[in-house]
């Protein structure tokens, strides 16, 4: 009969519990396993075939890992998103703000697009620069975490909704009051004149969306997705030499 | 034949189930269930246990060692005042949805 504790503990070798709780997991299945042996001993079965039908109970033991842990371990789903997504995310927005501050400050001028009469366009290059530093800053914490694709993509856009939120809150008339009322510099590549804001046009618009959300949005990406890519071929070759 | 998505749905109701009139162990819980469902419905462990655990994360089950009178030490798990309160308005929600696809079936034949 095979060992079924050894086996069992094998395979769930890197089960991240607590050292107690894991020996309690190894012990349980191991006990289903010899159970199943036994019974299909009792049924007729070979020696060879009922330890043949004990290993066919679990086809995957990484997978079989992963939802144990995942199970057991239902505070960790939480810890997990924060330490994956939110602290990642967050501090990208965080920084993007502050550098755009710090521009602002400093007086660096913008380059001005202009298309044809109101609107016309300003980029910080310098703080669209910045924006790829952040984007690489937060894919790295967040793969770092042991994000999932997922979540590193989430990281690195994660400023993006909070620019469409407020670049659509600056297309309303009190524009000035919430800008004098929040008191910070916001992000915004482009500012539509005042005057303007009250005769929106759809290009205008559209160029401010590109402007403010969307050109930020490739920034940032322009700089996480590489340092995603980089990080996921150094694991994926980490793995391949292991094996 | 059942498919995975309808076993995976029923699997928690099974659970309850078979813990509703006895403590057991998962293999017995495993083998029971088979039984009782003609085969219809089949645990492996690899399906069991992550079950289980997350079922005891939500507080529906509760599992204790105990030492059988062959000095084997098994996990026995039992419905938890909470897993009781859970079992009637699963059973009332898959009734209805039982219910309701065999209305559509006759329907369908008609």
């Amino acid at each position: 009969m095979p060992d079924w504790r050894k086996l069992v503990n094998e395979h769930l070798a890197a089960l991240a519990l607590e050292p107690y709780e894991r020996a309690e997991v190894v012990e349980e299945l191991a006990t289903h396993l010899d159970e199943t042996f036994f019974d299909l001993r009792r049924r007729g079965f070979s020696e060879e075939d009922a330890a043949e039908r004990c290993l066919s109970e679990v086809h995957d033991w990484h997978d079989l890992r992963r939802k144990i842990q995942s199970a057991r371990r239902k505070e960790d789903i939480m810890s997990n998103r924060i330490t994956q997504f939110w602290f990642p995310g967050i501090m990208t927005f965080v920084l993007s703000e502050a550098f755009f501050g710090l521009i602002q400050e400093f007086g660096t001028r913008p380059g001005i697009l202009v298309w044809g009469r109101p609107p016309i366009a300003m980029f910080y290059i310098p703080w669209l620069l910045s924006l790829s530093l952040i984007g690489g800053i937060a894919a790295y914490l967040s793969h770092r975490a042991g994000g999932s694709r997922r979540a590193v993509l989430s990281s690195i856009v994660f400023p993006v909704p909070p620019f469409l939120a407020m670049f659509l809150l600056l297309q309303f008339p009190f524009y000035f009051s919430f800008q004098e009322i929040a008191g910070v510099a916001f992000p915004v590549s482009l500012i539509i004149d005042w005057h303007g804001v009250h005769h929106i046009t759809a290009l205008a618009f559209l160029s401010a969306l590109l402007g403010w959300v969307l050109v930020p949005g490739v920034a940032l990406l322009a700089g996480g997705l590489p340092i995603q890519f980089f990080l996921s071929r150094r694991l994926a070759s980490r793995r391949v030499v292991s094996n | 034949m059942i498919g995975p998505g309808i076993k995976r749905g029923t699997a928690e109701l099974a659970i309850l189930s078979v813990l509703e009139g006895a403590s057991l162990h998962g293999y017995e819980m495993a083998r029971r269930i088979e039984q009782q469902t003609k085969g219809a419905l089949r645990f492996t462990l690899a399906a069991l246990y992550p079950m289980l655990y997350r079922m005891e994360q939500r507080g529906w089950i509760r599992g204790t060692w105990e030492t059988s009178s062959h000095g084997r030490r098994r996990r026995c798990y039992r419905l938890t005042p909470a897993g009781k309160k859970k079992l009637s308005p699963l059973r009332q929600e898959w009734s209805e949805l039982f219910r309701a696809l065999r209305q559509l079936t006759k329907v369908a034949d008609a």
